[in-house]
């Protein structure tokens, strides 16, 4: 096979054309009106399910937020007066920005403390299998749980770490009720909630990596960097790309880790947009408003997720 | 009789036919959408099952004792249900219940609910109640002033069924370590705070994290006990008050003294109980039942006498739970049955000693299960007649209250005033803006 009717066989491939198969435009020339009805027929349960599932709740939310009503009463159209003072307000802009702050440190953290576990568990070290179970004991863990332990672990001036640093002679941090530090330990609390998650996915990808690939580098003369960068990272980068997009969703989103270790506190210092959404709507009772929050909380998502993967499919064409 | 023989003469085509029949057979499917709607009907007089749900207001063991009762009643024409409803997103919980026709007919609830229902007119009066009360002696029952924040012009939104009442404690041993006096006014908290400083104790124990309202509630509390409140006797706010003022710049002379905890900004109640346990808490204000729920019974925790502010006033925040009727009921008249039942059940509770809030009830604060603790008697003789609701100045509840209570405002000004990051005008400032943008809504 030439190079040429490889990269055509590929391509036909790619695009799921059977050998001999005459390409998508053929075979529907080939689809008779009745046949077109009757995939119609079929697909619509599956159809009006979906709109029935997704699309609904988003016309709701769409009311709710064009409306200024409560739970249980649509109340009055007033356009978008709702997403203006959500806008316009200073809490909003300040919890995008330690969203925007969580997010990246959720994300970039949790990464590098996964590919840097995953790389390490790729090698023979004793009880590997072990300790990759226990390593995924942050993610598999309740959140419930692991954010109580963390909290008696740096709630009061008593706590273990804090007790441990004022015997290290370093003072006594008030992990949670200082804004700075109460958002760094919620930022390491979602990386150390999260690596497992990258772990797995690198680990998946590094084992898909065929190792004769690092033989025939080394034997080329590249260095330990050189394989990880100019080859690892290349090979994992689909999966890498695909975690990246999970995890800027499960941080964006991330409702019980920042709720349940500091509530959004101390003086809004950990509030990002899904807590104050959710304060908005069930604190203050002020549905379009907080409905305003998530939606453009969603468009964003919508615009990141979009970006990273035209990277999905820009490095599956390199 | 005549539209029956019409539709047999008439022509009617196959397909015609066979959309009639899919149409019938639509209609018990979108009955059965419908859930509960159909049984629970709109307040006739049929009876049924009264649908009673409730929250869990103690330790399991409560709800088990609860839906016991409830489920013990047997009116005229109708029996009732049990229901625990969890307290996350309970509000949700009950507007989607209530929109969909599928919610309670009677419920306990969040303080000021039966006022966010009343607004959107889904609750029924219980002035019946209360006549069916006072003819069979009840209503003399009830202790002073408990009944009237719940009175409206149109009638009582509820009916009260325990108090969660928010007392000064202490503990014993601190004080006597301390070598100081318990606080009665003002400047004596100041000083028991800085003496209990020096035995490594602090003297205005309170919290702010995440769920933990004791913060916000010792901060109307102040202002209460100093002659202020949120709100004037007819219902404006009215937070930049003098006497507000007073008290929060007094609040504040605490932190700057170290009297209240650097971390309590974060502490959940439970870090908060933990507090009083490990003897780090010396004063401050908290529930009934403490002891019990620190877990210390050893008779070290007691209950202090109220204090009284600069001006002479005395006083300190109470919640006064309740139970609402809903419209939505297979019988109004059930629904009053049922209440007026479960309210001369509720002594079942305290006997078993299940509740950590005071009973509405003066014969229920009589039974011995209840006055063997001194603590109790304390706080029915000398802190309920002197407790006001968050609606102070005012008396009368309202459905504002709700997006006051736990909301974003009032938390951020705790916040704000424990970690002394602003001053007390500026705070309550901001509190007012805050405030006034929510209660437009």
């Amino acid at each position: 096979m030439t190079t040429t009717t490889a990269q055509s066989g590929l391509s036909r491939a790619r695009q799921g054309i059977a050998p001999g198969g005459g390409g998508s435009g053929n075979r529907k020339s080939k689809l008779s009106a009745q046949t077109t009805r009757t995939f119609f027929w079929l697909l619509l349960p599956s159809v009006v399910l979906l709109v029935l599932i997704h699309g609904y709740p988003l016309i709701y939310a769409a009311v709710q937020a064009t409306h200024d009503g409560n739970l249980l009463q649509t109340g009055n159209f007033i356009g978008g007066e709702n997403f203006a003072s959500v806008l316009t307000a200073p809490a909003f802009w300040k919890a995008a920005q330690f969203t925007l702050m969580f997010t990246i440190v959720g994300v970039f953290g949790s990464w590098l403390v996964g590919l840097g576990l995953a790389l390490l568990l790729r090698t023979r070290i004793p009880a590997g299998g072990t300790f990759k179970v226990l390593l995924l004991l942050p993610w598999v863990v309740p959140i419930v749980v692991s954010s109580t332990a963390w909290n008696w672990l740096v709630a009061t001036p008593d706590s273990l770490i804090p007790s441990l640093f004022r015997n290290l002679g370093l003072g006594t941090p008030l992990f949670l009720a200082d804004p700075n530090l109460a958002a760094v330990t919620v930022m390491v609390f979602k990386v150390w909630v999260s690596f497992p998650f990258m772990m797995m996915m690198i680990s998946a990808a590094l084992a898909s990596v065929d190792t004769t690939v690092y033989e025939a580098a080394s034997m080329d003369g590249a260095t330990r960097w050189q394989q990880f960068s100019q080859i690892t990272l290349p090979l994992i980068a689909r999966s890498t790309y695909i975690s990246w997009i999970l995890m800027t969703i499960f941080c964006v989103n991330d409702f019980p880790t920042i709720y349940l270790l500091t509530g959004g506190g101390p003086v809004s210092a950990t509030t990002s947009l899904v807590v104050l959404a959710y304060r908005t709507v069930f604190q203050d009772f002020a549905t379009g408003p907080g409905v305003a929050i998530a939606f453009l909380m969603t468009m964003t998502l919508v615009v990141i997720s979009v970006i990273l993967y035209r990277q999905i499919r820009k490095s599956s064409v390199e | 009789m005549s539209t029956k023989s019409s539709i047999a003469s008439s022509p009617l085509s196959r397909r015609g036919f066979l959309g009639l029949t899919a149409a019938a057979a639509s209609v018990p499917l979108l009955a059965a959408c419908g859930g509960g709607s159909a049984s629970q009907g709109s307040g006739g007089g049929a009876g049924g099952t009264i649908k009673f749900w409730d929250m869990p207001w103690a330790t399991p063991a409560y709800n088990d004792a609860a839906k016991k009762l409830a489920e013990g009643f047997s009116g005229a024409n109708s029996k009732a249900s049990y229901q625990i409803i969890q307290w996350n997103n309970f509000y949700q919980t009950f507007s989607s219940a209530i929109a969909s026709k599928t919610g309670p007919a009677v419920s306990t609830g969040g303080g000021f609910q039966a006022f966010q229902f009343e607004q959107q007119g889904q609750i029924a009066y219980a002035d019946k109640v209360i006549d069916k009360l006072q003819s069979n002696g009840q209503f003399d029952d009830f202790l002073p002033g408990v009944l009237d924040p719940f009175k409206t012009d149109k009638g009582y939104v509820a009916v009260p069924w325990q108090l969660d009442m928010r007392v000064f404690w202490y503990r014993k041993s601190l004080f006597e370590k301390a070598n100081v006096a318990l606080p009665t006014d003002w400047p004596s908290l100041l000083e028991a705070g800085k003496a209990l400083k020096k035995v490594g104790a602090f003297g205005f124990t309170t919290g702010a994290g995440s769920g933990n309202n004791y913060a916000n509630h010792s901060m109307i509390m102040m202002m209460v006990n100093n002659g202020g409140g949120v709100f004037t006797k007819d219902g404006q706010l009215d937070l930049m008050n003098d006497r507000n003022v007073e008290a929060m710049e007094f609040v504040l002379e605490l932190v700057s003294n170290g009297i209240v905890d650097p971390a309590a900004v974060s502490y959940t109640t439970d870090n908060m109980s933990a507090q009083w346990k490990d003897g780090k808490a010396g004063y401050g204000l908290f529930q009934v039942n403490v002891p019990q729920r620190v877990g210390d019974t050893s008779g070290d925790l007691l209950v202090a006498d109220p204090i009284t502010g600069p001006h002479g006033d005395k006083a300190t925040i109470v919640f006064p739970n309740n139970i609402m009727m809903y419209n939505n009921t297979p019988s109004q008249e059930s629904s009053e049955e049922f209440l007026v039942y479960y309210l001369g059940q509720l002594k079942e509770l305290w006997r078993q000693k299940l509740m950590s809030a005071l009973p509405v009830f003066k014969s229920i604060t009589e039974i011995p299960e209840f006055a063997s603790d001194p603590n109790n008697v304390k706080i029915v003789k000398d802190w309920q007649p002197i407790a006001k609701t968050f609606a102070s100045q005012g008396n009368t509840l309202n459905a504002n209250l709700a997006a006051l209570d736990g909301g974003q405002a009032l938390n951020q000004f705790s916040q704000t005033i424990i970690t002394g990051k602003s001053d007390a005008k500026t705070a309550l400032q901001t509190f007012q803006s805050a405030l006034e943008s929510v209660l437009k809504k």
